[in-house]
């Protein structure tokens, strides 16, 4: 299976390693805007491992590109916990990239969208957080053989219990089931639409013929006449 | 001499040795005094300062010719510093000049006016011209060129029992027999000589048919090796006289009518085209409802894996689930981009629609997300992506099943209008009944019901809310596909100038 040869750049072919993350931000509203700077909201966004590991010893570290307006906008953490605690007034798209300890990997990007507002509904049930996270598979595809290592022997990384914010086993289970009535729905449709559209292309193929007809009809008449004049 | 070293390629070093060189004895005063230094180091015999020599010349930087650039070019561009020019000339000819011109060798041949006849003369006339000494008394070069037609003759016997027509006396064939041997077949000038006032008007093509009839019938009733030894003249009169008329009714031709068949033509080709692009529809729509029908065939297949799901392991069910997807992807909807370099990867990048799928679809496709209450970004784990993703090409081949059969609903329009044009009033029963099908039909709903009632099965097993959705109303319905309608008075447009052109080639 291990393959080191140098023409396959010391990859391991046909293996294919998942790692899971979520990634994401939550937010705190101070209760008022901050005097000095007009902050108001707390904030920390983070990359954490989906499941309960330790992601360091295969990720070397990971940058988070913050908004131009902070000092040094570009963070880099490079042990666990990732993440990085702000404070701020707006919304911007943060970039983080993943790097990993086989330099021969490339990075992987992320693009999220802090969110600091509640929405309504939210605010109407008097949440203080706001939690904003995405899940996401790293897939490593033919990983070097060093990487295959290192991401088959990460520990746990806590021994108390791994949790998120959000739920993310219900949500896949929710969303496998609305894709499945969504395509079953569309499938009849198709079905049905396909039905439909064969009844028409025999009633066009059939209108055709009459009107092919008619006019043959109408040709030899109009021969005829002609004949009868010329008699 | 740098040539024949790199001829031979011998090392360029090899020079610099002592005595070796047999360019030394021409050299420059540098190269000489060089030379002293080291008929010195010899006498004294001092190694020292012989190896300071190499050393020197090996810093030198030792200029290699490059690959593939031609030892001419290279010769001119690198060697002069090596090769010192020669200071004694060289060159022993007498320069550029040429003392005398010679031109030919023999003598000169002289030439005489004499006189001469022409064999293709019969009067015998003498004419004279210049020709060289050497060719007096042979015969005239030219007469080569004068080549006669051996014209049959017929004897008054053969004339009677072969060569008998109801045109032609025995006395115009003979004629024109006659005009033949005499201009050597030259058709136009025996018309323009043919005694029209005694034998009557005839056209060049008649002549050449009397005479080559003639000539067939003579080779066949003769053993003579002459004429049958040739192959049978064919000669189609009718169709020479056709087309000569044709050549004269094209030269006749008025401006306008020029310009009427030249718009005629243009036309057609018009008619044509629209006639394969009709047909290239119609057989993109055979290829949708082939994708259609095998969507059809894959639920059906797919049913039959969720069912065995229960008892078998997850993994091998995703495998055939996997297979039958792929086939989708290649029946119709979106082809999405395979990942098949290695490196690393997020799985929601599996997600990304790619490029091919136009603006309008994606938009649709998002409507119909919304609609069916599906994130736009739904959470990317391997089941979901490939679902969504699934999902997604279906809906794709939804859009265009919907597209094809609002076309197909305006096309029957114009027909069912063609039609009442044609025969008012009398729609063909068949046709109407099928023609009220945009609001589905009682019929259409117990057709559709048996289906929803074997779907029931597994929808209960997932989801039973999903039954409730479907009876309130049909996604399909959201899409919006009526910004194909423009075309519509164009394609009304081309059927007038159908019409019109019809008549015109008719007449």
């Amino acid at each position: 299976m291990a393959d080191y040869g140098h023409d396959s750049g010391g990859r391991v072919k046909g293996i294919n390693l998942v790692k899971p993350i979520v990634y994401g931000n939550i937010s705190r509203y101070f209760g008022k805007k901050r005097e000095e700077d007009g902050h108001t909201h707390q904030w920390t966004i983070y990359v954490k491992p989906h499941r309960n590991e330790d992601m360091s010893t295969y990720v070397k570290k990971i940058q988070f590109k913050l908004h131009e307006s902070y000092a040094n906008a570009l963070r880099v953490v490079s042990k666990p916990p990732y993440e990085i605690q702000e404070t701020g007034w707006g919304e911007f798209e943060i970039i983080i990239k993943i790097f990993f300890v086989d330099p021969n990997e490339r990075p992987v990007t992320l693009y999220h969208f802090l969110k600091l507002f509640q929405t309504d509904t939210n605010l109407f049930l008097g949440k203080k957080t706001l939690v904003s996270e995405h899940y996401d598979e790293m897939i490593f595809q033919d990983p070097t053989a060093m990487m295959q290592q290192l991401l088959c022997s990460s520990r746990v990384l806590t021994l108390g219990a791994h949790k998120h914010e959000t739920d993310f086993n219900e949500l896949e289970e929710k969303t496998v089931v609305a894709l499945q009535s969504a395509r079953k729905k569309i499938r009849f449709e198709i079905t049905e639409l396909n039905e439909r559209l064969k009844q028409s292309k025999d009633t066009i193929t059939h209108f055709k013929e009459e009107i092919r007809k008619l006019e043959e009809q109408e040709r030899r008449k109009e021969r005829e006449k002609v004949k009868e004049k010329v008699t | 001499m740098a040539d024949v070293r790199d001829i031979l390629e011998w090392d360029v070093d090899v020079q610099a040795e002592p005595g070796s060189a047999p360019s030394s004895s021409v050299s420059t005063g540098g190269d000489s005094a060089a030379q002293q230094m080291r008929k010195k180091d010899e006498i004294i015999g001092s190694h020292a300062s012989d190896k300071k020599q190499r050393s020197r010349k090996s810093q030198e930087p030792t200029f290699k010719r490059p690959e593939g650039m031609h030892r001419e070019v290279y010769a001119l561009l690198y060697s002069d510093k090596k090769d010192p020019p020669p200071l004694i000339p060289s060159d022993t000819n007498k320069g550029y000049k040429q003392m005398k011109a010679k031109l030919g060798r023999s003598k000169v041949r002289p030439w005489k006016r004499m006189p001469f006849t022409n064999p293709a003369r019969k009067d015998g006339a003498v004419f004279h011209h210049w020709r060289r000494v050497a060719d007096e008394g042979k015969d005239y070069p030219f007469a080569r060129f004068n080549k006669e037609v051996s014209i049959p003759l017929y004897t008054s016997q053969e004339y009677q029992l072969h060569l008998h027509d109801e045109k032609w006396t025995k006395q115009a064939t003979d004629h024109l027999f006659d005009l033949c041997n005499r201009f050597d077949l030259r058709w136009v000038v025996v018309h323009d000589r043919f005694d029209y006032a005694s034998y009557g008007r005839r056209s060049i093509e008649d002549m050449k048919e009397r005479y080559y009839n003639i000539i067939n019938k003579l080779a066949k009733a003769r053993a003579d090796p002459n004429l049958s030894n040739r192959a049978a003249q064919v000669y189609d009169a009718e169709h020479e006289r056709k087309r000569k008329e044709q050549l004269l009714r094209l030269f006749n031709r008025t401006q306008e009518q020029v310009e009427e068949e030249e718009m005629l033509i243009a036309e057609l080709k018009k008619i044509e085209l629209r006639k394969k692009e009709r047909e290239k529809k119609t057989q993109d729509l055979q290829k949708l409802i082939t994708a259609a029908d095998n969507n059809a065939e894959l639920r059906r297949t797919e049913r039959k894996i969720t069912k065995k799901k229960i008892q078998l392991p997850q993994s091998k069910s995703r495998k055939e689930l996997e297979g039958s997807s792929k086939q989708i992807l290649e029946t119709g909807g979106i082809k999405f981009p395979d990942f098949k370099q290695s490196g690393v990867y997020l799985r929601s990048q599996k997600m990304k629609l790619p490029s091919s799928v136009g603006q309008k679809k994606t938009k649709a496709i998002e409507h119909l997300l919304d609609e069916l209450g599906i994130p736009i970004q739904p959470m990317p784990t391997e089941d979901i992506c490939q679902l969504y993703n699934e999902l997604r090409s279906d809906m794709v081949l939804l859009y265009e099943l919907k597209l094809a059969h609002a076309n197909c609903e305006f096309e029957l329009q114009t027909l069912r209008h063609r039609y009442e044009a044609l025969a008012p009033g009398k729609l063909p029963s068949s046709a109407l009944s099928l023609n009220q099908q945009p609001p589905p039909t009682a019929e259409e709903d117990a057709e559709a019901t048996p289906t929803l009632g074997e779907e029931g099965v597994d929808v209960k097993m997932e989801d039973s809310s999903d039954d409730q959705s479907s009876k309130n109303k049909k996604v399909s319905e959201i899409i919006d596909v009526v910004t194909t309608s423009p075309s519509t008075p164009r394609k009304r447009r081309t059927a007038i100038e159908q019409s019109n052109m019809m008549k015109k080639l008719k007449k």
